[in-house]
């Protein structure tokens, strides 16, 4: 299961428990009746724990997930990205002019062996942009910021071949939507 | 802010962070990001006074910087390695797991030439340092493969070539540095990165003010610059206006009590 | 048993008159942004296929802008009436605030709706400064300038309130800290306690707001080259506070108002002062979120941002929901249109809060990161939070001061409705969250046309939506002019 419908289901599960809870008690406010508040405030404090407990359990499951890699491994290759008002630059060598930011927004896709570490460094020529890189179906799969004056570099490896959309996420403009950018990925034959 | 200052920026930026410049004309030291993660050829070294090795077994222990030069320079090799000499002092000794080769690019040397050479500047094998020759092809193979080059100047009767030092872990190269020395600092962020400290994010090298972190290559540490104290501001003004709204320090007595009008 | 606003005798006729006026402006750019809201889901709908996308993305500016601006005035309103149980706010002040908010949002609207600036509500730097053609350095001016008057004009509100509150309480007393003691006298309202926390925040917001706009000026001045990273933490820092303060202003109205529906007192406990002092140092860094996808911030940093973000939840959820629940039960709890729209508040907090930290979570938000998730859980707790509560004040206070005690006709019906069309709504932005939908679209590539689907659908539960807060929202205005003009004639 992708990782967004596992969020998803844990979201509706939550969600539904909660909703559950609402409607018993919103059905059982006709009967007045004097509540003990020793029995109250216990009961409170073991829900408070419980959801303390709940969420230190989160964080200890979530945070080991971070996708920024302590990087003990090489990459197999570096691709380097230039995102500007509207299109991304991939290429294999830096960008460092205009007249390469634009080879490399329309030139052919960048190749990329399946199965193989790479890293993105990734940064902007004017203003902040979002690398989302998508699957070829069209499932969002790991991004980064491109911030002026930061290089981020944010290492995937792909095992599926196929061309991978490149999305910008975040709202740089009237053309955003239209902005994007692409590589291919191709079977290594070795895996 | 224009694109062409922009991408001077990150030019410069790139040249400062990794220590060498971007490969432009045949004269330009070779540019890193060209030859990042690529495979280095594993080519048959003959240290001095040893019999000749591959390379890999060089590599397959611990990583290996790799620096070549010429025994009869009269330019950038000896200060460059004198350079690279001191900052190992500093950065922690070489059996501290990582070797140097000192590998020489001109066919005129011998083992006797490299030893002098070490000799020289103070290296000892006992501290990782290889001094080594190699057939000319396969100095040339590994020229090739990571951007170094070399060109006889008959008229100055020397070498013209870059200083390069090339960081190598289980046959790739990891970084590349260029320059007339290396300072201690560009030496341990190298030392850094062969020990696998890897940091999603670099700044480029600009005039920006405020910056709210300055990474420390050489630690992967970070500290705290003046962005920061700016983004610490709103709070502290928040919680100064609370304390002059309320007042602490008057007698709470003076307060007035409350009438409903 | 009294009526839950009825003890504000304290309020003069100003007051209320003044209270009445904010809840018909709040209700009036209330729908305004509504529509502004159906046709951004329109637009995605590929509805205007001649329209030029620069309209969406300015609408969608003003729509954001004006959303947050008429609830977060709409809850100050409300805490500003209440207060006046315990406290005496200055009128002259609110309505210099309503003053100010009117010309603000009259500038905001010549720069996006004629000036075509559409940058968003967060104008991240450094894209106003990067118009490309689609609108002009003219548009930029009149949107700061707007933005800074809301700035100002909303800071002297924010000051004032806690003015007020520092006449009869000390600060240690207003944030209950002689109960965190132990002590049980003297006793300080929940309203008193809540609200210094979320105005002592909001002023934290403001500056940093301020701060943003004298950066913009000196980087585009040319005097430096600011730091984009910097810009962000500051932006997200003014306005994630802007956003989450309105809700917990909006809690400050529940606290007050739910007890008189319940016939149970809800006093300052330990654990209540316990909560609120924890948000008051939480949500200073809950903001860190917003930048986990920013690799340039320190790794530290981004597991603080989450650590916070998620304890954040815990005062909400165990003090203050438990709290709505434990006092609604078995209590012979009085259902009025105000009182339904309250604990349908509190549950779409709670609902939008689920949402919140499953994307405060940094793994997820690697795959949910602006996408329609984002949407999906602010629009949760705002319109199905917030809102409600907000107007389960507006209701309340109107019906009291016009003396229509009795509910419309087909109460249930129009709470239904507008139940239905918000989540309904709501449901197709979790579900594009959930398949890669990227938010702030103008039209979708091919990748994630299942996105245009999802904005027909949704926008058709907009229509339901707006439907039931045209016939709600008119009955209301109608009642709340009624009252304006009887307390204009009081006075």
């Amino acid at each position: 299961m992708i990782p967004q419908y596992k969020a998803l289901l844990a979201f509706l599960i939550i969600t539904a428990a909660a909703t559950a809870t609402f409607l018993w008690v919103t059905r059982n406010t006709a009967n007045k009746e004097r509540l003990n508040p020793e029995a109250v405030s216990k009961l409170r404090s073991r829900f408070a724990i419980t959801c303390a407990l709940l969420l230190i359990a989160a964080l200890a499951l979530t945070l080991p997930h971070l996708p920024y890699p302590r990087g003990s491994e090489i990459p197999d290759k570096v691709v380097f990205v230039a995102a500007k008002q509207f299109a991304f630059g991939l290429s294999e060598a830096p960008i460092a002019s205009d007249a390469q930011w634009e080879a490399a927004s329309q030139g052919p896709a960048v190749r990329i062996p399946a199965n193989r570490l790479v890293e993105f460094r990734v940064t902007s020529l004017d203003v902040n942009h979002g690398f989302g890189v998508y699957s070829p179906g069209g499932t969002l799969l790991a991004q980064t910021q491109a911030m002026p004056g930061y290089v981020n570099r944010l290492r995937l490896r792909l095992q599926n071949p196929g061309r991978y959309p490149v999305l910008c996420l975040e709202l740089c403009g009237m053309e955003h939507h239209s902005m994007r950018g692409i590589f291919e990925v191709f079977a290594t034959g070795k895996e | 802010m224009t694109f062409p200052r922009i991408a001077a920026c990150l030019a410069a930026g790139a040249a400062a962070l990794w220590g060498q410049s971007p490969a432009g004309s045949l004269n330009q030291p070779p540019n890193e990001d060209l030859y990042l993660y690529h495979s280095v050829p594993d080519i048959l070294v003959r240290p001095a006074g040893k019999p000749a090795m591959p390379l890999s077994e060089l590599w397959r222990e611990r990583p290996l910087l790799i620096t070549m030069v010429f025994t009869r320079c009269a330019g950038v090799c000896y200060p460059f390695l004198r350079s690279l000499r001191t900052a190992t002092e500093s950065a922690g000794k070489p059996p501290s797991g990582y070797g140097i080769l000192v590998l020489s690019f001109d066919s005129r040397d011998t083992a006797s030439d490299m030893k002098a050479a070490a000799a020289g500047i103070g290296a000892r094998a006992d501290e990782g340092w290889i001094f080594a020759t190699a057939a000319e092809e396969s100095v040339r193979r590994l020229a090739e493969a990571t951007g170094f080059w070399f060109r006889w100047d008959g008229e100055r009767r020397q070498f013209d070539h870059p200083a390069v030092l090339l960081a190598v872990k289980h046959g790739r190269l990891v970084r590349l540095f260029t320059g007339g020395r290396i300072p201690a600092e560009s030496l341990g962020a190298i030392l850094r990165d062969l020990a696998g400290g890897f940091v999603p994010s670099y700044p480029l090298a600009d005039k920006t003010s405020f910056r709210c972190f300055q990474y420390n290559a050489a630690t992967g540490s970070y500290s705290l610059d003046w962005g920061a104290v700016l983004l610490v501001l709103p709070g502290a003004a928040a919680f100064l206006a609370a304390l002059l709204t309320f007042r602490p320090w008057r007698r709470k007595c003076a307060r007035a009590p409350f009438q409903a009008a | 048993m009294s009526s839950p606003t009825s003890a504000s005798s304290a309020a003069t006729p100003r007051l209320r008159r003044n209270t009445m006026l904010w809840a018909l402006l709040a209700m009036a750019l209330f729908l305004v942004s509504t529509l502004l809201g159906l046709f951004l889901r329109l637009f995605q709908g590929n509805s205007f296929p001649a329209v030029e996308p620069v309209w969406f993305y300015s609408a969608l500016t003003l729509h954001a802008l004006i959303m947050v601006g008429a609830w977060f005035l709409g809850s100050m309103a409300g805490v500003h009436y209440l207060l006046s149980r315990y406290v005496r706010p200055s009128s002259a002040i609110s309505e210099l605030a309503m003053g100010g908010s009117v010309v603000g949002v009259v500038l905001i609207s010549i720069s996006t709706l004629l000036g075509k600036f559409g940058v968003g509500w967060y104008f991240l730097f450094p894209l106003p400064l990067y118009p490309n053609g689609a609108w002009s350095p003219w548009a930029t001016i009149v949107f700061f300038a707007g933005l800074a008057i809301l700035a100002v004009f909303w800071l002297a509100w924010v000051l004032d309130l806690l003015r007020a509150i520092a006449r009869r309480y000390s600060l240690s007393m207003a944030l209950g800290w002689h109960i965190l003691r132990g002590a049980k006298e003297p006793e300080v309202p929940p309203l008193v306690l809540i609200t210094t926390v979320s105005l002592v925040v909001v002023t934290a917001a403001l500056v940093a707001a301020a701060l943003v706009l004298a950066l913009f000026v000196l980087h585009g001045s040319g005097r430096a080259n600011v730091d984009a990273l910097l810009m962000k933490n500051l932006t997200f820092l003014f306005g994630h506070i802007i956003v989450n303060i309105t809700l917990y202003l909006g809690v400050a109205i529940l606290y007050e108002l739910l007890p008189a529906f319940a016939g149970r007192p809800w006093k300052t406990s330990w654990l209540v002062a316990f909560a609120w002092n924890a948000v008051l140092l939480l949500v200073l860094f809950a903001y860190l979120h917003h930048l986990y996808m920013d690799f340039a911030q320190p790794r530290w940093v981004q597991v603080v941002g989450q650590t916070a973000s998620y304890f954040l939840s815990l005062p909400a959820a165990a003090v203050s929901v438990f709290g709505s629940l434990a006092l609604i039960y078995r209590s012979g709890f009085r259902w009025t249109m105000a009182s339904r729209l309250l604990v349908c508040g509190v549950l779409g907090w709670v609902i939008g809060g689920i949402a919140a930290v499953v994307d405060a979570t940094v793994a997820v938000n690697s795959v949910f990161h602006n996408t329609l998730w984002v949407p999906a859980h602010f629009h949760t707790y705002y319109l199905m939070g917030v809102v409600l509560m907000v107007l389960a004040f507006f209701d309340h206070l109107s019906r009291e001061l016009t003396g229509s005690d009795t509910d419309v006709p087909a109460a249930g019906w129009i709470l239904s409705l507008l139940l239905l069309g918000g989540y309904g709504f709501l449901a197709m932005f979790y579900y594009g969250g959930a398949t890669s939908v990227p938010r702030r679209f103008a039209t979708y590539p091919e990748e994630t046309l299942q996105g245009v689907i999802q904005a027909r659908v949704a926008a058709a539960f907009v229509v339901l939506l707006l439907a039931a807060l045209v016939i709600y929202l008119s009955r209301m205005a109608a009642r709340c002019l009624r009252a304006f003009a009887l307390c204009r004639n009081a006075s």
